[in-house]
C-alpha cells in the first residue's frame, strides 16, 4: 500500500511538468507585453526593456521554463506582476477559501445526490423516482450563476438572512457552496440511482433476505457500501468541475478565492499568477485523486490485494483537469 | 400429517411481467417427512427455483406472484404469514443454499460477519458471541476459523459454497433448501460439498429439499423424488420406487440421457423438442410434443394422476384403466403430430 501511494506521488511529477509546459507554451504565444502591463502605457522602451531584463522574459523560453520549474521546486511560483508579492503567498489563503466551498459544494452534492438516488431507486419507476429526476435534472441545466442570482435574490435581497456577498462572515460561503452543490446533484443521483438498482438485484441481496433480514437493513448495511463504490469513484471528477464552477461562483459572490484570482490573473496578463495558480490546483486534485483511490480501498476490500499486486492497474478515475 | 414438515398444496405460481405471463409452477402437491431428503429434479426452467423461492417467500417482487396454494410449514400456511413473521422464519425454521456460490456472498463483508449477522439475527446474543459461533460453524464446514476475517474473494468456489452452507446451517434450520448447491463446481468439489451436506443433515435430523438435474445426485443422497417438468411435478415417489420402476415417459426419457460406463456414448438417449415454454402452456399434457409413448386422447385433456403403487403416482394417461393408445415409436413423427 506504501509502495502505491509513493508510486502516485511520483507520478505527480511528470503531470506538473506537463501542466506547467502547456501554459508556458500558451504563455509565449499570447500577445501582449507583461512588462508594459506592469509599468503602464507611459513607460519609455528603455524601462520597458530593462524591465524585461528583470523578468528574464528576454531569455530563450527553454531556459525560462527552467529556470521557472527550479523555482518551484524550491516553493518558488515567481511574483505577481501585479503586486510584487509572492505568488505562493497570494494563493495560500485564497487557496483556503477555496478549499472550503469546493469541499462544501462536493459534500452537498454527494450527500443530497446519494440521498436521492436511493430514493429512486427503491422508488423505480414511481412518481418519486419522476420527481428525483426532474429536481436533479433542473438543477443540472440551470447554469450556476442563474441560481446564484436567484438565491441572492431570495435570501439576500428578500429575506435578508444572508449576505449577498463577500466572506465577511462564515454565512457568506453557504450561497457559493449551494450554487455549486446544487449543479452536481444530477450526477450523483443518476450514478447511486443505476448502481443501487444493480446492487439490489445481486444475488447477496436475496442472500441477505433469505437470512430473514430486514429491508431497511439490507439497504444500508450490505447494498449501500457496494453501491456507494463508483460514487466514490465520480467524486474525484466531481471536485474538478466543482473547482470549475467555483470559479464562476467567486466572481458572482465576489469571494477572494483561487478561482477568481486566477480568472483575474488572466486579464491582466498577470503570468506567474495564472502558471501558480494552475499548477497548484493540479497538485491538490492528484492528492485528491490519490485519496479518493485510498478510500477505495477501504470501501473495497478486493481492490487491496489487486492494488498491492498489480499497482495502478484499475486506474479509471478521473484524471486531474487543468484549471 | 403430523411426519409432515413441509406439504404443498396445489400451488400455482405465476411471473407476470409487461409482455406476458409466465406459468412457472402449476398446481403441484408436495410432502416432506421430516428428516428425510426430498429430491426436485427437472430440466431447466421447469419451475424448480421458483417453487423454492415460493417457500422462502421470496419471490420477486411485483413480478412473481402465488396465485393459488397452501405451504403448510408443520401445519401453519406459510402464505398467510405477514412480512415480520415470514423474516423470523427465514434463516431460523427454513434456509435456502442458492444456485451460485460465487455471487450469493456479499464482496465487501468478511465472511465471519456474514455468518454472524444470521447468527444475532434469530439468536439474542451479543456481536462477539456471534463471531464465536460463526467461527464454529466455519470449523463445522471445514475451514479454518481463523480465516473469519477473511473477504470472500479470498476464498475458492468450493470454500464459498461451504461458507454459504455455514449461513444456511447457523441457526440449525428445521427445512434446508438447496437450489443445485453443486452445478456451478467442479466434479471433485461436488462429491465433497454433497458428502458434508449429508453428513450435516443426518448429525442435526435437518430436513431437506435437494434441488438438482442430476439423477446420480438424488440416487445417493434423497429418500423421496419429485420429478418437475413444466412447472408441474410429473412423477412422484421414493428413490427406489423412481429408480427401479419409473412410469411417467418424461421420467424414463431422463434415465436413458444418464451416460453410462457400460453404454456407448453415441447411444446417449436425448429427450427430443424443447422444454415447453412456460409463458404458453398447452390445455393437454404438457410433456405431449416430446413424449414418446402419447396416444391422441394425451393431446386432448389435461392427464391427472394416477397412482402406480402406495406412495408412487404420475401424472399421464398410460396408467389409466382407459388407456388403449399404442405407444408411437418414432420420436420424429410424434413431434410432428404434436404441433
Ligand atoms: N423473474 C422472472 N420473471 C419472469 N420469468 C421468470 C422469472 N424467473 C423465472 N422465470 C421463468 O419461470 C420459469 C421457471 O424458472 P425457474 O428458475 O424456476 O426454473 P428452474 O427449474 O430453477 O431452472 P434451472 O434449472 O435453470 O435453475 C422459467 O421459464 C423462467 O424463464
Ligand atoms: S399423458 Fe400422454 S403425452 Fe403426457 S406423458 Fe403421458 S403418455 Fe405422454
Ligand atoms: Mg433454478
Amino acid at each position: 500500500m506504501v509502495k502505491y501511494i509513493i508510486k502516485r506521488i511520483l507520478l505527480l511529477i511528470p503531470i506538473l511538468l506537463g501542466v506547467s509546459a502547456i501554459i508556458f507554451i500558451l504563455k509565449t504565444f499570447t500577445p501582449g507585453d507583461p512588462a508594459r502591463q506592469i509599468l503602464g502605457n507611459n513607460a519609455t522602451q528603455e524601462q520597458i526593456d530593462a524591465k524585461r531584463d528583470e523578468l528574464g522574459l528576454n531569455d530563450p523560453v527553454p531556459l525560462q521554463y527552467v529556470r521557472y520549474i527550479g523555482g518551484v521546486v524550491t516553493g518558488d511560483f515567481g511574483d505577481s506582476y501585479r503586486t510584487g508579492e509572492p505568488v505562493l503567498k497570494e494563493i495560500l489563503p485564497r487557496l483556503g477559501v477555496s478549499g472550503i466551498i469546493t469541499l462544501g459544494a462536493v459534500f452537498i452534492g454527494a450527500v443530497l445526490g446519494v440521498l436521492l438516488g436511493i430514493l429512486s431507486a427503491l422508488k423505480k419507476y414511481t412518481w418519486v423516482d419522476s420527481l428525483v429526476l426532474v429536481i436533479s435534472m433542473f438543477f443540472q441545466s440551470v447554469p450556476e450563476f442563474v441560481v446564484g442570482l436567484f438565491l441572492i435574490l431570495i435570501f439576500a435581497v428578500n429575506l435578508h438572512i444572508l449576505p449577498a456577498n463577500g466572506i465577511e462572515t462564515p454565512l457568506g460561503f453557504i450561497m457559493p457552496m449551494l450554487c455549486v452543490g446544487l449543479a452536481s446533484i444530477a450526477s450523483y443521483t443518476r450514478i447511486t440511482r443505476s448502481s443501487m438498482l444493480e446492487v439490489m438485484g445481486e444475488d447477496y441481496i436475496r442472500t441477505a433476505r433469505a437470512k430473514g433480514q430486514t429491508e431497511g437493513k439490507i439497504v444500508y448495511s450490505h447494498a449501500l457500501r457496494n453501491a456507494i463504490i463508483p460514487v466514490v469513484q465520480s467524486i474525484g471528477t466531481g471536485l474538478a468541475n466543482s473547482i470549475g464552477g467555483g470559479m464562476v461562483i467567486e466572481t458572482v459572490f465576489a469571494v477572494p478565492g483561487v478561482g477568481k484570482y486566477i480568472v483575474d490573473s488572466i486579464t491582466q496578463r498577470n503570468y506567474p499568477s495564472v502558471l501558480g495558480g494552475a499548477l497548484i490546483i493540479a497538485f491538490v486534485l492528484t492528492i485528491i485523486n490519490l485519496l479518493v483511490d485510498i478510500a477505495f480501498v477501504i470501501i473495497d476490500p478486493r481492490l487491496k490485494t489487486t492494488i498491492i499486486a498489480g499497482g495502478a492497474k484499475r486506474k479509471k478515475a478521473a484524471k486531474p483537469k487543468a484549471a | 400429517m403430523s411426519g409432515n414438515i413441509l406439504s404443498i398444496k396445489d400451488l400455482v405460481i405465476h411471473y407476470e411481467t409487461q409482455e406476458e405471463v409466465v406459468e412457472a409452477v402449476n398446481k403441484i402437491n408436495l410432502d416432506l417427512n421430516k428428516g428425510e431428503i426430498l429430491g426436485l429434479v427437472g430440466e431447466t426452467g421447469a419451475g424448480k427455483t421458483t417453487t423454492a423461492l415460493g417457500i422462502m417467500g421470496l419471490l420477486p417482487p411485483k413480478v412473481g406472484h402465488v396465485i393459488q396454494g397452501n405451504i403448510f410449514l408443520e401445519g401453519e400456511d406459510l402464505l398467510k404469514k405477514s412480512q415480520r413473521e415470514m423474516r423470523s422464519i427465514r434463516g431460523k425454521k427454513i434456509s435456502m443454499i442458492f444456485q451460485d456460490p460465487m455471487t450469493a456472498l456479499n464482496p465487501v463483508k468478511t465472511v465471519g460477519d456474514q455468518i454472524a449477522e444470521v447468527i444475532r439475527l434469530h439468536e439474542r446474543c451479543s456481536k462477539a458471541e456471534a463471531l464465536k459461533k460463526a467461527q464454529d460453524m466455519l470449523a463445522m464446514v471445514g475451514i479454518v476459523p481463523e480465516r473469519y476475517k477473511e473477504y470472500p474473494h479470498q476464498f475458492s468456489g468450493g470454500m464459498k459454497q461451504r461458507i454459504v452452507i455455514a449461513i444456511a446451517l447457523a441457526c440449525e434450520p428445521e427445512l434446508l433448501i438447496a437450489d443445485e448447491p453443486t452445478t456451478a463446481l467442479d466434479v471433485t468439489i461436488q462429491a465433497q460439498i454433497l458428502d458434508m451436506m449429508r453428513k450435516l443433515q443426518k448429525d442435526k435430523g435437518t430436513s431437506m429439499i435437494l434441488i438438482t438435474h442430476d439423477l446420480g445426485v438424488v440416487a445417493e443422497m434423497c429418500d423421496h423424488c419429485a420429478v418437475m417438468y413444466g412447472g408441474e411435478i410429473v412423477e412422484y415417489g421414493t428413490v427406489e420406487q423412481i429408480f427401479d420402476n419409473p412410469k411417467h415417459p418424461y421420467t424414463k426419457a431422463l434415465y436413458r440421457s444418464i451416460p453410462s460406463l457400460d453404454q456407448d456414448v453415441e447411444r446417449l438417449h436425448v429427450i427430443p423438442g424443447m422444454v415447453s415454454d412456460p409463458s404458453n402452456l398447452p390445455t393437454y399434457c404438457t410433456f405431449y410434443d416430446r413424449c414418446e409413448e402419447c396416444n391422441e386422447e394425451c393431446g386432448k385433456h389435461d392427464p391427472w394422476i394416477v397412482d402406480i403403487e402406495p406412495g408412487h403416482w404420475a401424472k399421464c394417461f398410460r396408467y389409466t384403466p382407459e388407456w388403449t393408445g399404442t405407444p408411437v415409436a418414432d420420436p420424429a413423427e410424434t413431434q410432428g403430430e404434436g404441433k
